[in-house]
């Protein structure tokens, strides 16, 4: 092991860059429990005098905290399900299905994935507003305010994922045809095939895509930002804390939002960790987020 | 989320294995098999109808188009004065914003390359590899209000990078209120957040590099800094250049972390493409301009991705 004759020099780059990737999550549990007058005062201290459990109840008691965790669930939820749902099925038919047009939809897919999120922020929402027959609008989408109203607009834009339907697909393409004949001629329709035989082999890439997509629509935020502009109803976890800064006396807000905070990313931080494995995996597979 | 695909994942793609043809049942006609198939395919194709094509259609009308957003009736075609406006004298568009987008993409695969390759071959080296990446991996699954909200609370006058520069008896330094430091600020955090998947790349990279090849190094003397840039780095190229080219991808196209820390601001010092189009469109109700904008900066993200394409393609028709 030619390679560990130095590793001092290494540990200590190692161990100085995790401190530096650690220690603004630290400094945000700590300015969390800081109490009135502590923070923003000089010199700086890291360390809180007392926990002070204060801002927790502040940000609790600003925020519609139900009502933003109900919709961020609701919103993460409708997409994980949806995602893996037709990214499976799609990618089930592009697998092992033969019919006109395999080629031509496959690529499609495949292009989709080279245009850039930015760019449907525009049209994304211009079409909810003017969706025909939604939120007051009549059949050629004048009039209201369209599905921009509806919890169904955070979710919407992103209820289908090419990179999931490549992945499904990929995936799929390994399992023996023999096996799905087997079944075929047992009797079994497609449908059959597809939730019996093959949803029970792609399990673990259920699980990565599933999660990688979680972890995406739990943080969306400039989405979530455009729909809860039009409705404040909809607002999501990510939107609310970062409009508690316009809520709260300048002297108080940062320990306060550093609590919403908190809050706000421990259910993804628990599930990553529960699950790491399979979202390294995710993100190795996907290339750089 | 993504748009682009992993070296290895391309390559699968064109395997022969791909377009192996499914086998058709005994008493079961093709075509059924071709309508159960479109049935499967119904969300994603009505998906992609709605929410690509059309969008991809209306956006380029509104790019060329002048309109106040309400009735579909009024929009009124202006040819390509939108985009002219965005490059008129006196427009802010290609200097500061174009110039900050180039500036803050460079900056962060500057600083994300540098320290991704340090460490990710310093984890190497060591025990207990899976915890240190997690520990580098944490910003990827926190949203970016969190990250960008703890940062500019660590950048502030109290905050704990002050606070470190006044330890070491320096003077407090006004991060994202100076026009000066303003964007290289931003990029640090940027870089800081894509460390860690940077990380997990070059560590697929390092880890398909023979054994024998440092061992033969260690038998000729190598200190451990010729073999780096002898060994490590030149077999580390394809996976470089990966990380390089995706995240500058990413840092085109970043403007959450912008709105998030600075708004765009002092002035436009930390004003970049998307989030001018963001304004224009969403507060200022300009949607021609955004959508010109939206097309300006697609253009430089589809030379760079066609760049990626084109090069792993031909890598991949090398091996």
């Amino acid at each position: 092991m030619i390679r560990r004759r130095f590793p001092w020099f290494s540990y200590l780059l190692v161990v100085t860059g995790a401190v530096l990737m650690v220690v603004p999550f630290l400094d945000m549990v700590m300015t969390s429990f800081k109490g009135p007058g502590e923070y923003g005062t000089l010199p700086y201290r890291f360390l809180p005098k007392a926990l002070d459990l204060s801002n927790y109840r502040a940000a609790v008691g600003q925020l519609d905290l139900p009502v933003l965790f109900r919709n961020s669930v609701i919103a993460t939820a409708v997409i994980t399900g949806s995602v893996l749902l037709t990214s499976s099925l799609a990618g089930y038919a592009l697998a092992k299905l033969r019919f006109p047009g395999r080629d031509f939809i496959f690529r499609l897919v495949l292009s989709t994935m080279m245009f850039p999120p930015f760019l449907f922020l525009i049209p994304h929402f211009l079409i909810l507003v003017h969706w025909p027959l939604a939120g007051g609008n009549d059949l050629f989408g004048r009039g209201g305010a369209g599905l921009t109203v509806s919890i169904a607009a955070l979710a919407m834009p992103f209820l289908v994922n090419s990179f999931g339907i490549f992945l499904m697909r990929q995936f799929m393409v390994s399992i023996p045809d023999e096996v799905l004949e087997a079944a075929r001629i047992d009797g079994a329709g497609e449908f059959a095939v597809w939730w019996r035989i093959v949803l029970p082999q792609t399990k673990p890439v259920l699980v990565t895509l599933g999660l990688l997509t979680f972890v995406d629509a739990w943080n969306e935020y400039i989405w979530a930002l455009l729909v809860s502009t039009a409705n404040p109803d909809v607002m999501t976890l990510p939107v609310g804390i970062q409009l508690l800064q316009d809520y709260v006396d300048p002297t108080r807000t940062m320990p306060i939002v550093m609590a919403g905070l908190v809050l706000s990313i421990l259910p993804v931080l628990i599930l990553f960790l529960l699950l790491q494995k399979y979202y390294i995996r995710g993100v190795m597979l996907s290339g750089l987020k | 989320m993504v748009n682009t695909l992993a070296p290895e994942t391309t390559e699968r793609a064109h395997s022969p294995r791909s377009l192996a043809p499914a086998v058709d049942g005994p008493g079961r006609p093709r075509r059924r098999q071709a309508l159960v198939a479109y049935f499967f395919l119904a969300p994603t194709l009505l998906f992609f109808a709605v929410f690509l094509i059309l969008p991809l259609g209306f956006a380029l009308l509104l790019s060329m188009s002048r309109w106040a957003g309400f009735d579909l009736g009024d929009i009124d075609p202006v040819g390509l004065d939108n985009f002219t406006r965005l490059f008129a004298d006196g427009s802010t568009f290609l200097a500061p914003i174009l110039t900050n987008t180039l500036l803050f993409a460079l900056g962060t695969v500057a600083l994300a390359l540098a320290g991704s390759v340090l460490v990710a071959t310093c984890i190497d080296k060591l025990r207990f590899q899976g915890l240190w990446r997690t520990l580098y991996f944490l910003p990827i699954i926190t949203t970016v209000v969190a990250v960008g909200n703890v940062w500019k609370y660590m950048y502030e006058p109290g905050g704990l990078v002050n606070g470190v520069l006044n330890t070491l008896g320096l003077g407090s330094v006004a991060f994202l209120q100076d026009p000066d430091t303003a964007l290289p600020s931003v990029v640090v955090v940027q870089a800081w957040a894509s460390v860690g998947s940077a990380i997990l790349v070059l560590t697929a990279g390092l880890k398909s590099i023979p054994e024998s090849y440092y061992e033969a190094a260690a038998l000729d003397g190598a200190g451990p800094v010729t073999v780096f840039w002898r060994i490590t780095v030149p077999l580390l190229r394809p996976s470089l250049l990966f990380v390089c080219i995706t995240q500058f991808l990413t840092g085109l196209q970043s403007f959450a972390l912008i709105i998030v820390m600075t708004k765009g601001g002092p002035g436009d010092a930390t004003n970049v493409a998307a989030l001018e189009m963001y304004r224009q469109a969403f507060s200022y109700g300009d949607w021609g301009t955004a959508s010109a904008a939206a097309f300006v900066l697609f253009v430089v993200v589809l030379m760079v991705t066609l760049v990626q394409l084109w090069f792993f393609r031909r890598k991949g028709e090398d091996v």
